[in-house]
């Protein structure tokens, strides 16, 4: 692919980058560059730095916003995509060649749609990677029903097949060396979901298994940006981030299937900025509920078909539940995941018709989370997704073994 | 056999869980309280950390934070009488938690569980 590049100072060589992917963000952009500098300013003084701007050759001025933005001492680039070219994973690797050509050590990726960054996040981030770690990843205070996706599907399937706590994978903001940085851009497992959406899911599998070190830091804060959580139909962030970590069961089949259990990943942060209250995030149950039980009824023998006998035979007699006591128990959720694991990696797999049978299922255990966490706050909702993980990591014997045959 | 070692500043605590312990041919060592916590890591060498999150004059989950800030991989299991303890967020750092009880069956198998999860991921990754 041919990257575009614009490199009015003529930069040769940064030791630190400030990476910010975008498409169609002109709003927002020129603000998060410049809270980028100020971090780079004042928390690194003695190292050299640039923030780059990878963008998907966006039609709005998106790359003029951030060529014009007050950065002060600090260095602008700009690349992009060929027109035709998006997607944020295409954005990460254009960013990661060209931070081998500067020879950085340090990269952070900022999302250029947040309205409320802080230059301590891009401390924080940068921080460990200077201190020896490889990849690092964001924690944010979330409200319960915002990054479902995460919280229901992502976090429980990773943290259950490799047997790492990374609890947020797919939140936007990281951080990687310059070893991560070599890593990705020889792996053979890139694909098309990986250029879109799947990429922050793809990088943190990636790292768990080659054996980077990994932490998270705590940003405290909510992250204020375009909700991206959709859950009343399906979309792309489902679908590309679902087939990524579907996809990465085959090559990495080997560690997962031994590792038991799960452990914590580092995490620092907790001392630094203040923890504010996230803004609430709606969910429309009368809606989950009908799709949920249309969804089944319209596609029963497609649902036989994948799942157990078992399972589908629970998945009956849970879909003739009325709304105020629907409840998908977490174990039957972790069967239901794993059989559509399996069923996706057959070779005779319509994957994207399995890809939407899911989405229905995922919508079923929506429903059932905010049933059971209604009268919960935040931190309490956390318990009911940590008893998911649980179950997950319980009934991977199931999977193992369904794997194998 | 793996060795464990007890923070708790209650004294028949740390002797019903090191006697306990000890039937089920863990190697056991305690500790009253989380100061100078390093030095007693390397001194013990311990495979399990128990730690209180009430101890008498520092914050459990403080201590869980100068473990991890050294201590990566160190499996440590939160310890407390009250279950409102697992919503703090800092709690996260630990592998697992347990509310204190005299049966101690729950304990044992969060045991049983992170050493296997250390087991398993030594060899995996």
């Amino acid at each position: 692919m041919k990257i575009l590049e614009n490199n009015p100072m003529n930069i040769e060589k940064a030791e630190l980058i400030v990476g910010m992917p975008s498409l169609n963000e002109t709003g927002t952009i020129a603000n998060v560059a410049a809270q980028a500098a100020i971090a780079l300013s004042e928390h690194f003084p003695g190292k050299s730095a640039v923030i780059i701007n990878c963008d998907n050759n966006s039609t709005d001025g998106t790359m003029k916003a951030f060529m014009n933005a007050e950065t002060g001492a600090i260095p602008k680039i700009c690349i992009s995509t060929p027109d035709g070219i998006k997607g944020k994973g295409n954005n990460i690797r254009n960013l990661f060649k060209k931070s081998l050509a500067l020879d950085a050590k340090a990269i952070v990726i900022i999302d250029s749609d947040i309205r409320n960054i802080s230059p301590l996040w891009i401390k924080k981030l940068l921080e460990p990677l200077l201190k020896g770690f490889e990849y690092v990843t964001s924690l944010y205070m979330r409200h319960k029903y915002d990054d479902l996706l995460c919280s229901l599907f992502t976090y429980p399937l990773t943290r259950c097949l490799y047997g790492r706590r990374v609890k947020q994978p797919i939140g936007g903001e990281f951080g990687v060396s310059s070893e991560m940085v070599k890593e990705v851009l020889k792996s053979p497992l890139w694909n098309e979901d990986v250029s879109q959406f799947g990429i922050d899911l793809w990088m943190t599998t990636l790292a768990i298994n080659e054996g980077m070190q990994i932490c998270q830091v705590y940003l405290g804060a909510p992250k204020i940006h375009h909700a991206r959580d959709y859950i009343m139909e399906i979309n792309p962030l489902f679908r590309q981030t679902v087939s990524t970590v579907f996809s990465m069961m085959e090559p990495f089949s080997k560690p997962w299937s031994v590792a038991k259990w799960s452990k914590p990943t580092a995490i620092f942060g907790f001392d630094e900025g203040e923890i504010l209250t996230p803004p609430e995030v709606m969910v429309n149950r009368e809606i989950l509920y009908h799709k949920f039980k249309t969804g089944f009824s319209d596609n029963w023998d497609a649902y036989r078909a994948t799942l157990s006998g078992e399972n589908f035979q629970k998945l009956r007699e849970i879909a003739s539940l009325e709304m105020d006591f629907f409840e998908m128990p977490s174990s039957l959720w972790a069967r239901i995941v794993f059989d559509f694991a399996i069923r996706f990696n057959q070779k005779t797999c319509d994957r994207l018709k399995a890809l939407e049978l899911l989405f229905k299922m995922y919508q079923g255990i929506v429903l059932s989370y905010a049933n059971k966490t209604t009268s919960m706050n935040n931190l309490q909702a956390q318990e009911v997704v940590e008893d998911i993980c649980l179950q997950l990591e319980q009934t991977k014997p199931y999977l193992v073994d369904r794997w194998k045959k | 056999m793996a060795k464990i070692l007890i923070v708790d500043d209650e004294k028949h605590i740390r002797t019903l869980y090191s006697d306990e312990l000890k039937e089920e041919g863990y190697e056991v060592a305690t500790a009253p309280d989380g100061n100078d916590i390093h030095n007693l890591i390397e001194n013990e060498r311990p495979d399990v950390i128990l730690l209180d999150i009430k101890l008498a004059n520092s914050n459990g989950l403080d201590v869980l934070q100068q473990i991890r800030n050294k201590y990566y991989n160190l499996p440590v299991i939160l310890c407390s009488a009250y279950g409102s303890f697992k919503v703090n967020i800092k709690a996260i750092a630990a592998d697992a938690y347990v509310v204190k009880s005299a049966d101690l069956s729950e304990l044992k198998k969060k045991i049983a569980q992170v050493l296997e999860a250390s087991a398993s991921q030594k060899g995996a990754l």
